[in-house]
């Protein structure tokens, strides 16, 4: 089962990004009868890879071999026809259409009007579902069924393409635990049939269950390439992962515990499930909010500011207790201010320049009477702030989305300093920056810190919790497990926090 | 070219002055201007009157409300929607206008106030409905240009007014010089104010952000919900201006005088902002080239009537200059990326 | 019990009940509402206004919008009675000539939303204005009168009782359109780009063959609407479609279409069709201004995507 012949190789993987070297020189070796982990912190360069292998991007430079030959994909579709499947974490199923169809319609493709014979489909479909034990009507609308049965329907697609690789994006994420023991019974059957499958998770007790080989990515290079499973236990995973080394060096203590408080969180509630939340972060001090994605981090970062509302508790900002109405309200009136995870989107406005984008949170502060506003008071402001941060960027007027992503993220810190905002959150403030960035990003914000400034980070990340955070709350879902005061020392905080997060009893250290 | 990795300039006076000039040259409102001079060429040595006083006066008068149109839809792209109902909307406040007069007596200075707080009051139906539902304002501005259309019908009997007091016709028949239309000069003077208002007021920048991007700037601490319903009311405000300056022009409020439902507006609406380069997306804006875009249509159309084209065929030709419009657009803007300019 | 709340889930169960409720509340207080004349009337302007929204909802459901339409509509319809008229072209010919110009209209906007990658929103506004002037061109805005009497007997003759001829072609496109979405895969292809066009690509469907198609039959419908407006006016007049935007988005969107695409239904169009149809008919019957058929058009829309909304969020089905 392990030493049977390469199905799939990638060698010397390089992909290059305005700004960014997402991956420097990346191998993998796939073979069939096998489930491959694949693993890697946010921003190691996971997604650019299955990206490179399924079509989406070409790589800058390397080579893809397929049964020992050259291949290269030249979209999405390419990559398929030659037999790499993909399910991704989001549906690329037709709700309306049935299961039926929704595996076949590559075969329809053939003409446009000769009639579909619905019984001969449903007919085809069949065995393909059972092969995956889904025992479902197959004319069955796919908006009917549950996400895990979306799933298997995407699974049993890609296999009635004679998808010999099937590459399976976090496919547990949004499964509930005996789901997923009926996944990965089908999985083994799978292997054991010949497929070749790659697994891509963060959940490593899953890995360990299932796969036999494991690649580890880290910093857009390879940490182990296609190893086989057997000897490499958790720690040895955890340590390729992160890498030893950081993680511990630049946390230093602080004792902020007399300092006042700036913002309280108690017994509060909100509209999107959160319930009880204690919290209270203090002036000067950096509180870590550690959870898996899915745990409600980022939605009660949002409800804080006011863009959800609280449907009980309440919520203090320098011991008084106020009502947040709106986001504008919270930056404005309260000197709260909130770094998105989702930069793209909703941190920046791309298409508009640095000055503009440096300049938002301000511009109410700086218009005159009959709101009036300059660029040249804007400018005096924010340049600062930007030159503080060393923005490289050719004019102020350049369009943000030409600039790499670490600079976007210094253009997103720089704005809140400008603002002077007293309470700050911030949320991955890593995602798709580079290990130097990050590394400065994380001084920057302690230095924020003991200025006076109180910040609270959100991250999965764990090794930039205990470098960044005095004290670290871990939630899960949409509840606060608990709340450990950081040591800087990995080996100490990183299994308190998996034990709280799962309840169960922490292993020795 | 600069590359991206230089950092910024340590004196707080940004951007080098000599790509700006070069900026200007491969920008819209350049390549505008070019083809206004060269149409006025042409059109100045073959068509007999041409460049008459009178040609002049009436040229200018046409452009006014075309350019009043286009800053009417304008106001609503910005925010990444659309407005279909600026037709509806006013024919709806030039009639509120002739009927605060004829049928209340109000006197015209506030009958004209009145009627423009109307078109603004139509304006918050649509923001609202766009901001509350969270539907496409094309779908809602589509219903309510059926809507705010039937009602006036409705309500006038599809009658005009037409003993308006005399201070309309003699504002659109009066000439400065022979040939320049006061009309134009308002329109002027809008654009600059709205030029102003995207470029130097807290609203403006608002707008903008808004548009690019309604998330971001949400949670940059803008009111995104109020802007963009402001942005509609707005559009209604000026729409409102564009059919009363069409009333001082005919010298009675019309409903028919923007076409069945209003819809004989649309294309100048969009024509205009189009051509400009006005962003469809939203959040980008040019006031300099709708006004140059909706001039250059107005420009056209006259040029083309007086070369004996045939006044029916005008509008193909103003459907073709929008398509080879956002072609070229296009192609610039591609240009443009590639280079990495824009 | 669970009979009821499948059936309020399917698209045509809500317009089918509140036509339902509109005729039978109609029927009593208008004795004349029945009767046969009436009926033949709400059917002549079914069966072309039919064909109008069948023609928007086609694009609905590849997720974009046709305003040209109504300009495609009034350029075949004068094409038709100008070939006849000028040209002196049998009437057979000529109807096949129009739908082809339709066709190529629709193929035009196809083509230039694909090649372009500009919104069909901007394309559509263009080839409106672009179709309309043609159209003005060619009449001057006079209409063609010479409209054959083979034509205008087609268009006033019954097939039995109150039953227009007129309605026979559109039963046909009717039955051929829910035929093509349910069981054709080009059909299938259209609502597969309009529910997910990513999706769709890594399926193998050509995605720009689809959108083109997809405009072409827009066009053909069109143009068939044309055609029977001439039949039915018995005169070529250059204003025909002028009036057709409102109505080709309200039939389709109170027959639970979603604008973002995926998903239209041929029945329930057909009766967002009959419902404006009925209450345009009763504004008459009740004497009531007929300029009011505007704002209760208006306002149909709007309820309607507003209750398509409502639906859209509660949750479909369960599963296990």
């Amino acid at each position: 089962m392990t030493d049977s012949t390469p199905i799939f190789q990638a060698r010397a993987i390089e992909k290059a990004f305005p700004g960014v070297m997402a991956l420097s020189g990346v191998d993998m070796t796939l073979h069939s009868g096998s489930i491959h982990a694949l693993l890697g912190e946010n921003g190691a360069g996971k997604s650019t890879l299955i990206k490179v292998i399924t079509g989406v991007h070409a790589p800058t430079a390397g080579t893809l071999l397929l049964d020992g030959e050259q291949v290269s994909f030249a979209n999405p579709r390419d990559a398929i026809v030659q037999g790499i499947g993909v399910v991704h974490q989001e549906r690329n199923l037709f709700p309306r259409f049935s299961i039926a169809e929704n595996i076949h319609l590559e075969q329809l493709a053939g003409g446009l009007i000769k009639p579909i014979d619905y019984k001969e489909l449903n007919e085809n479909a069949r065995p393909w579902l059972r092969a995956l034990d889904l025992d479902i009507d197959p004319a069955t609308p796919v908006s009917e069924l549950s996400v895990a049965r979306m799933q298997l329907v995407e699974i049993a697609k890609a296999l009635s393409l004679q998808s010999r690789v099937l590459l399976l994006d976090e496919p547990t994420a949004s499964l509930t635990s005996s789901e997923t023991d009926r996944l990965f019974t089908i999985l083994r059957r799978l292997r054991d049939s010949g497929t070749s499958l790659v697994f891509v998770s963060h959940k490593l007790e899953e890995v360990q269950e299932i796969c036999d080989r494991v690649t580890v990515l880290r910093d857009g290079a390879n940490a182990c390439d296609s190893q086989p499973m057997q000897g490499v236990g958790r720690q040895d995973l955890v340590r390729m992962m992160i890498g030893r080394a950081e993680g511990t060096a630049s946390w230093r203590a602080s004792d902020t515990s007399t300092h006042p408080e700036v913002l309280g969180l108690s017994d509060v509630s909100t509209t999107l499930g959160h319930k009880g939340i204690n919290l209270s972060v203090r002036k000067g001090e950096v509180v870590g909010l550690y959870g898996l994605v899915g745990a409600g981090r980022t939605e009660l970062a949002k409800a804080i500011m006011g863009k959800f509302a609280l449907t009980g508790g309440t919520v203090a900002i320098n011991g008084a207790p106020v009502t947040i109405p709106n986001v504008a309200a919270a930056i404005h009136d309260h000197g709260l201010g909130y770094i998105s995870e989702d930069r793209k989107n909703e941190g920046l406005i791309l298409q508009h320049s640095v000055l503009s984008n440096v300049g938002v949170p301000i511009w109410r502060k700086l218009a005159g009477r009959f709101g009036t506003l300059f660029d040249r008071d804007i400018r005096k402001a924010a340049l600062p702030y930007l030159q503080k941060l060393e923005v490289k960027t050719p004019s102020l007027s350049q369009t943000v989305a030409n600039l790499s992503g670490g600079n976007q993220q210094k253009i997103s810190v720089a704005k809140w300093l400008a603002a002077g905002v007293q309470f700050l959150i911030v949320d991955e403030p890593s995602v798709g920056i580079d290990i130097k960035t990050k590394a400065y990003l994380h001084e920057l914000l302690r230095d924020l810190a003991d200025q006076g400034t109180a910040i609270l980070v959100i991250s999965s990340d764990m090794p930039e919790m205990i470098a960044l955070a005095d004290r670290i709350a871990v939630m899960d879902d949409y509840r606060i497990m608990g709340e450990i005061a950081n040591t800087g020392k990995y080996d100490e905080i990183a299994p308190a926090i998996m034990a709280l997060i799962h309840d169960s009893v922490a292993p020795a250290a | 070219m600069t590359s991206p990795d230089s950092t910024l300039p340590a004196s707080p006076l940004g951007p080098n002055a000599g790509r700006s000039t070069t900026h200007f040259f491969l920008s819209n409102e350049f390549g505008l201007i070019l083809l206004i001079v060269i149409f006025a060429m042409i059109f100045g040595a073959t068509a007999q009157g041409f460049l008459s006083k009178f040609n002049l006066f009436t040229l200018g008068r046409n452009s006014a409300v075309n350019i009043m149109i286009g800053l009417s839809m304008m106001t609503v792209i910005v925010t990444g929607g659309l407005n279909l109902a600026v037709g509806a909307m006013g024919v709806s406040v030039a009639m509120t206008c002739g009927w605060l007069i004829e049928g209340v007596g109000v006197p015209w200075p506030l009958a004209i106030l009145g009627a423009l707080a109307f078109g603004a009051a139509l304006g918050w139906i649509n923001g609202a409905m766009v901001v509350k539902t969270g539907l496409h304002s094309f779908i809602i501005t589509l219903a309510t240009m059926s809507i705010f259309f039937g009602a006036m019908i409705f309500l006038t009997r599809a009658e005009s007014f037409r003993e308006l007091p005399s201070a309309f016709s003699t504002f659109g028949r009066m000439k400065f010089g022979g040939y320049l239309s006061p009309l134009l000069l308002v329109t002027l003077v809008v654009a600059l104010l709205l030029a102003w208002l995207y470029r130097r007021t807290l609203t403006g920048r608002e707008m903008l952000a808004a548009g690019a991007s309604p998330a971001a700037a949400e949670l940059s601490g803008i009111r995104v919900d109020r802007i963009i319903t402001l942005c509609h009311m707005l559009s209604g405000v000026l729409a409102g201006l564009a059919a009363l300056m069409l009333v001082a022009r005919n010298g009675a409020a019309i409903p028919s005088m923007a076409g069945q439902l209003g819809q004989d507006w649309l294309l100048p609406a969009f024509l205009g902002p189009v051509l400009g380069g006005t962003l469809l997306q939203g959040g980008k804006v040019s006031v300099l080239g709708t006004v140059l875009g909706a001039f250059l249509v107005t420009m056209l159309s006259s040029g083309l009537l007086m070369l004996q084209v045939g006044a029916f065929w005008v509008q193909t030709f103003l459907g073709l200059m929008l398509l080879v419009a956002v072609l070229l657009d296009k192609a610039r803007r591609s240009y443009l990326a590639r280079r990495n300019l824009a | 019990m669970t009979q009821i709340s499948r059936l309020s889930r399917t698209d045509w169960f809500g317009p089918l009940l509140a036509t339902i409720i509109a005729i039978v509340v109609i029927r009593a207080f208008s004795a004349n509402f029945l009767s046969s004349f009436n009926i033949q009337i709400l059917l002549l302007a079914i069966a072309v206004n039919a064909l109008v929204a069948y023609s928007q909802m086609i694009i609905i459901a590849i997720g974009q919008m046709n305003l040209s339409v109504g300009a495609i509509g009034g350029l075949a319809a004068i094409s038709f009675v100008g070939m006849i008229e000028v040209w002196g072209i049998p009437a057979p010919l000529a109807v096949i000539l129009a739908l082809a110009i339709g066709v190529g209209c629709g193929v035009i906007n196809g083509v230039l939303i694909r090649i372009t990658g500009i919104s069909a929103f901007v394309i559509t506004l263009a080839t409106l204005s672009i179709f309309k002037g043609i159209n003005l061109g060619i009449t001057e805005a006079q209409p063609f009168y010479g409209v054959p009497d083979s034509v205008k007997a087609f268009g006033s003759a019954l097939v039995f009782g109150p039953i227009p001829w007129l309605v026979v072609p559109t039963v046909l496109v009717a039955v051929g359109l829910w035929f093509m979405l349910s069981r054709m895969p080009v059909g299938r292809f259209i609502l597969a780009v309009g529910s997910n066009e990513h999706a769709a690509g890594l399926s193998g469907i050509s995605v720009g063959a689809t959108v083109i198609i997809a405009h072409g039959i827009s066009g053909l419908l069109a143009a068939i609407a044309g055609v029977l407006v001439v039949a039915r006016l018995q005169i070529g007049q250059p204003s025909i479609g002028d009036d057709w935007l409102i109505l080709s988005f309200a039939a389709p969107v109170i027959g639970g279409a979603i604008l973002a695409g995926g998903h239209v239904s041929v029945s329930a169009t057909f009766l967002g069709v009959v419902i404006v149809a009925i209450i345009t008919q009763a504004l008459v019957l009740f004497n009531i201004d007929p300029f009011l058929v505007q704002v209760v058009l208006g306002a149909l829309i709007l309820a309607a995507v507003g209750l398509n909304k409502l639906r859209a969020r509660a949750p479909i089905g369960q599963g296990t």
